[in-house]
């Protein structure tokens, strides 16, 4: 027998998902074990081999999500790292690009942030290469030796280097690698910029560069430590750990391309979403993953996620998006979302006589007070357990009692209203939270979301996706097969992916007029053909793979670009011209602007895929018995008594408002929808004909 | 009541978000060589009466202050009853709410119930709108007609879309009328989004929910305001500063203690016929920056913030020009009166004295034989705090960040220039038991023949510490020749010529230091050694 394990850490839990070669689905939540992820991960993995009746032996594919990334650079625990630049600037790092907006701009105790790498890590060697490549003042190999020397000296555990122009010629920055390697001890990272991200605009390129340094090593020896346990466990199967544009990376190229992996857990949730879209023939969907800790919305549009090339680490949050310079960008591709940070175990607290909602968050350790594992604070999901919404996650049992006693303490008293009216406030502020993330996805980017579907996954999620839904007007929502672990399924089917880019400007009137330079053209298909080979190298692929081709255009004297995808085949003046038509159509679609000013490519893109190949649908797990009967809801300002269904004896339709319950979710169906059951084994949430949504 | 409060902050967000869009939109579809690679775009939602309701993020106080200030002067040119849905409107006057010349505000009204309710704004400086120096920021313009084409409120735009008249005379006017003409449409694309979104907020609440939920959130905001106003002591606090030319900005605080503020600048010099004056709506900006600094920082800025200050600037003053004094190098003097505040506020509070810091210091390079334009201005360190060293080249005083400042490699990509050296000036933070932020050089090489317009201050004052602190090292402008030597530029000149193979050499002033400089953290001192911020 051949299973797939799927996992995906969070900040709350761990979830495992094993797929049997016959379609059969267990499921593992653990919480997670934050000093070592490893821990936690392995109990889940055990219990699903266990559940399954599977020997080790029989894993023939491990695929990881984890935050690991994001969480190094947040909390600034990466391998001590030197940076050189060119001569002149140093200070590059230390200046930043940090944007003070919001209340950063009013607060005389403002600190800047430290750079990333101290001052006193930083070097810089004499050389220049300029904008057109050109070689304006060679290096200077003996002050790259004394630089060397110096950090050999400093002790680091990786250099990262990034040179001005380096994406137009790479020769200085490969000699300047060469030098520094030979003065440090074998194995230590020396990575350069035009290796890692070869496009313009410095900053963004040596903090992409930087973090590729900084993560490397500690996700290297994490994996490492992964590969160790897992085959103690007797599973040596390859590791595929997510990468941020929804494809899976070797593990070896993950440890050393660390920065594709930062948006590795919630891009699978939208993968997850796209995915059983597929399965139900819709196309047009927003992905809504809430956990414990954050809640995430993703967009996916004619079947395909949302990809963005500028993001933060770290970046200040606005309105649940990402704002430019605010934290350390990275430009990777990555699944566009938008992440707030609420979740079932987001705090509820009152301040000043308002109620307020997170960011703080119970995480795993002490959990929500219902949890009864040492918190006493009030989160999201002890508000919806004392409206009735939850009854237990799994072998959680929760405890209503402590739910109760938390609310009153923090929120009810303070305020001066009861219990209930409490949580009803928390739960309606949560949604209001996660709806700032929708909006982010949807209406912010003029996109109206009422003909999308939405996809609830993760723990908390199916609690909330229905009244979120309607506060959109939107009027499906999907809640798949094991909702809860829903990014974890999504990882089961993800493919070997990788994405490669250079910096490629040129006028499009150059490469498409009868004129046109047929060396120009022939420039652009040797980028391809060279970032191609580049992506297959890294993914050891040698034969049948999907690969796709994009450019980045612009108005000539503008700075945003677009991404627009080129056909198969060779590239001619042709498919140049239909690539700048439809830039033109996007933006006036964008903008409200028909315009046809000249326009120039800005970046040549690859992205290499090696279909996972397709599975046999997971099947509907075995049931666990039922719960049944019938609980008191908190609907509409009262407590009304309404049935509750397992999901497992759940068929057909079964009409609102109900309770909907499963081992890890609980899915809160309100008066005015009703939902059915798909041949897919996922749930449909749909207004009523003539409903209130 | 929970149903209330959650309206209430729905509604709220939509509003932000979408103003928040529309500086997106301008930022993205826009030419100025200013915005394009860095600088941000501002964009509001007010309402008929002129009251602030939301705006964008980043904006920078003193652009929200200008459209706020605006709107009033454009209702009395154009009434409400001859608007007609569809009209967006234009204009750059420094006496009626505007900045300068090459700062074009564009309005639109929004419409309930066929009377325009609300209006969205946006603002961005744009590419060139003629005047004696490219890009308009020539400093011997010594009346406001040499700054540029003056506009007052016209109508650029109807639903039938763009007025051509205006339009071929805004193009006629501008150096470059390619990258004006996108610039505009991308300010309109900028309003036209914001109104869309607001029509979809007023249907979705309603025409009444809407003006009940605008009231609420400017009562709300305001009763925080004066809440965090009413710390202040009843009482009244003095501060002073002086410009490079020798200009002295002067201002009384006083507080009522029970959260009402007012702010007075009798006494502050009288206007010049240089453009170092500051128009009305720029102070107001500056001085509600500095107030906002002693309050709650998390405080939406809205109508509520500017209802309980009332700031009293004298007409004809350097604060508040007539015409045809010139306003466009405002900076300087907001930034003094922004200085003064934070000083009355201070002596107000009995709180020790306020390090000045070093302000944005802008310039702008133009071909000789071709047209091209680079403007960008680098910032200064801020002021020591009495706790901790300033921040090293913030755009405080003004609102803004790094990120205006542009990247290297997009500059050499797209112009004849390389720049040789953009770094932190070690030393250059005032001295003091906390050290002054630090300010920074750059150098940037020309490849083609080209001239060179400067505008700073604090250049020849440089900021002054506190409390026993030493002022940050003064920066200044240089022409680099290619032989090596340094000759310094003007802090305000004027079209000055730099041939190829000569260097601009821009460097901000350091903040100043905090305290004597005896009193220093000995791990403090050794840090800011292993880091080279001093030498």
């Amino acid at each position: 027998m051949s299973v797939t394990i799927a996992s995906d850490v969070g900040g709350t839990f761990t979830d495992v998902v094993l797929l049997g070669g016959d379609g059969t689905v267990r499921v593992a939540k653990t919480l997670t074990t934050p000093a070592d992820p490893t821990e936690g991960l392995l109990r889940g993995v055990a219990q699903v081999i266990g559940d399954a009746g599977a020997a080790p032996a029989d894993v023939t594919r491990f695929v990881h999500a984890t935050t690991l990334a994001t969480n190094v650079i947040l909390e600034r625990t990466g391998v001590p790292v030197a940076f050189v630049t060119t001569e002149g600037f140093r200070s590059m790092l230390a200046l930043g690009r940090q944007a003070r907006v919001e209340e950063d701009r009013y607060d005389l105790a403002y600190v800047q942030p430290d750079p990333p790498v101290p001052l006193a890590l930083t070097y810089a060697v004499p050389e220049r290469i300029g904008a057109d490549g050109a070689v304006l003042r060679p290096l200077d190999e003996d002050a790259a030796d004394a630089v060397a020397r110096r950090i050999a000296a400093d002790g680091v555990a990786a250099v990262a280097i990034c040179l001005l122009h380096s994406y137009r010629n790479a020769t200085h920055e490969e000699r300047l690698a060469e030098i520094i390697a030979a003065r440090l001890p074998a194995g230590v990272p020396v990575v350069t910029s035009a290796a890692v991200w070869p496009e313009i605009g410095e900053y963004e390129r040596a903090t992409t560069t930087l973090m590729s340094a900084y993560v490397g090593p500690v996700m290297a020896s994490y994996l490492e430590r992964l590969g160790a346990r897992l085959a103690a466990l007797g599973v040596d199967a390859p590791v595929h750990v997510m990468e941020s544009a929804g494809g899976v990376l070797p593990a070896a190229l993950a440890a050393s391309r660390a920065v594709y992996t930062i948006e590795s857990g919630p891009a699978a949730g939208v993968i997850a979403a796209a995915r059983q879209g597929a399965r139900h023939g819709l196309a047009d969907l927003i992905s809504f993953d809430m956990g414990g800790t954050t809640a995430k919305a993703g967009l996916v549009r004619g079947g395909r996620p949302g990809i963005t090339h500028e993001f933060q680490v770290g970046g200040k949050g606005s309105f649940g998006g990402r704002r430019p310079g605010t934290g350390v960008p990275i430009k990777v591709p990555a699944i566009d979302l938008a992440e707030v940070g609420s979740g079932g175990g987001s705090i509820a607290w009152a301040d000043a006589g308002t109620l307020r909602v997170g960011p703080r968050s119970a995480g795993a350790d002490p959990g929500p007070a219902c949890y009864g594992r040492g918190g006493t604070l009030p989160t999201v999901t002890d508000a919806d357990l004392v409206l009735g919404y939850l009854a237990g996650f799994g072998e959680f049992a929760l405890d209503a009692g402590r739910a109760r006693a938390a609310i009153a303490e923090h929120v009810a008293g303070p305020l001066g209203v009861d219990v209930v009216e409490a949580a009803a406030a928390i739960h309606d502020i949560a949604n209001a939270q996660m709806g700032a993330a929708v909006h982010v996805v949807t209406v912010r980017r003029g996109i109206d979301p009422r003909g999308f579907t939405l996809v609830a996954l993760g723990g908390a999620a199916p609690t909330h996706a229905v009244r979120l839904a309607a506060g959109f007007g939107i009027a499906r929502v999907l809640i798949p097969p094991q909702a809860g672990v829903g990014s974890a399924v999504g990882l089961l089917h993800a493919d070997l992916a990788i994405e490669r880019a250079r910096t490629f400007l040129a006028p499009v009137n150059e490469l498409t007029s009868c004129s046109a330079s047929a060396g120009g053209l022939r420039d652009l298909a040797d980028a391809f053909d060279a970032l191609e080979d580049a992506a297959r190298a890294d993914l050891s692929a040698t034969g049948d793979a999907e690969v796709t081709r994009s450019v980045g255009v612009r108005f000539v004297g503008q700075a945003h670009a677009f991404t627009v995808d080129l056909p198969p085949g060779p590239i001619t003046p042709g498919t140049v011209q239909r690539a700048a038509e439809e830039f033109y159509k996007r933006y006036h679609e964008s903008y409200g602007i028909d315009l046809r000013d000249p326009a120039e490519l800005t970046t040549a893109r690859v992205r290499v895929v090696l279909p996972a190949g397709e599975h046999a649908p997971p099947a509907p797990p075995g049931a666990p018995a039922g719960t049944g009967g019938a609980r008191r809801v908190w609907l509409d300002g009262a407590f009304r008594e309404v049935p509750v269904h397992d999901r497992a004896a759940c068929a057909g339709e079964f009409a609102g408002p109900c309770v909907v319950t499963e081992p890890q979710c609980s899915l809160l169906v309100p008066p005015g929808w009703r939902g059915t059951v798909t041949a897919e084994g996922a749930l449909l949430v749909e207004p009523d004909a003539g409903g209130e949504a | 009541m929970t149903d209330d409060r959650l309206t209430a902050e729905i509604l709220r967000n939509a509003l932000c978000v979408a103003a928040e869009e529309a500086s997106i939109v301008v930022v993205r579809s826009a030419y100025s060589a200013f915005i394009v690679e860095g600088a941000d775009a501002a964009a509001a939602i007010l309402d008929a009466r002129g009251r602030l309701v939301a705006h964008s993020l980043s904006t920078a106080l003193i652009q929200c202050a200008s459209l706020r200030s605006a709107l009033p002067h454009l209702l009395k040119a154009h009434p409400a009853a001859a608007m007609r849905p569809g009209d967006v409107f234009v204009l750059n006057d420094v006496y009626q709410g505007g900045i300068h010349a090459n700062d074009l505000l564009v309005f639109r009204p929004v419409f309930v119930d066929g009377a325009p309710a609300y209006f969205t704004g946006t603002l961005i400086h744009v590419a060139d709108l003629s005047g004696l120096s490219a890009g308009g920021m020539a400093s011997d313009a010594t009346d406001v007609y040499l700054e540029g084409l003056q506009l007052p409120p016209v109508r650029i735009a109807t639903a039938d879309g763009l007025v051509d008249d205006m339009v071929a005379v805004l193009a006629a006017n501008s150096r470059t009328p390619g990258k004006l003409v996108g610039d505009l449409r991308a300010l309109i694309a900028g309003a036209n989004v914001a109104a869309r979104r607001l029509d979809e907020i007023i249907e979705a609440h309603t025409p009444a929910g809407l003006a009940r939920g605008v009231e609420d959130y400017l009562a709300h905001t305001e009763a925080r305001m004066r809440a965090g106003l009413a710390a202040l002591p009843a009482g009244t606090g003095r501060g002073a500063y002086v410009l490079d030319d020798g200009h002295r900005i002067a201002v009384e605080v006083t507080s009522d203690g029970a959260g009402g503020l007012t702010v007075d600048f009798d006494g502050t010099d009288e206007q010049v016929p240089l453009p170092v004056n500051s128009g009305f709506s720029q102070t107001h900006g500056g001085v509600m920056y500095a107030v906002r600094c002693f309050v709650d920082p998390a405080l939406p800025m809205n109508e509520g913030c500017f209802a309980p200050v009332d700031v009293k600037v004298p007409l004809g003053s350097l604060l508040h020009c007539t015409r045809p004094y010139p306003g466009g190098g405002r900076f300087g003097a907001v930034a003094a009166a922004e200085e003064a505040v934070l000083a009355a506020v201070t002596a107000l509070r009995r709180a020790g004295g306020v390090a000045a810091s070093g302000i944005l210091q802008a310039f702008s390079i133009s071909g000789v034989h071709r047209p091209w334009l680079h403007m960008a201005f680098d910032l200064g360190g801020s002021g020591a705090r009495r706790d901790h060293d300033g921040a090293d080249a913030t755009g405080a005083l003004f609102g803004g960040g790094r990120n205006i400042v542009p990247q290297v490699e997009p500059v050499e990509a797209r112009l004849p220039v390389r720049v040789e050296e953009v770094a932190l000036i070690p030393d250059s933070g005032g001295r003091g038991r906390t050290r002054g932020g630090l300010g920074t050089r750059t150098v940037l090489r020309m490849l083609e023949d080209a001239r060179v317009d400067t505008r700073g201050d604090r250049l020849l004052r440089p900021p002054p510490g506190a409390a026993g602190g030493e002022p940050g090292r003064a920066g200044g402008y240089y022409r680099l020749r290619a032989d090596g030597t340094r000759e310094p530029l003007g802090t305000k000149a004027t079209r000055q010529p730099l041939a190829a193979g000569e260097a601009l050499v821009v460097e901000t002033s350091g903040g100043g230091g905090y305290g004597a400089p005896a009193g220093r953290d000995p791990a403090a001192a050794r840090r800011d050694a292993a880091d080279g911020r001093t030498a």
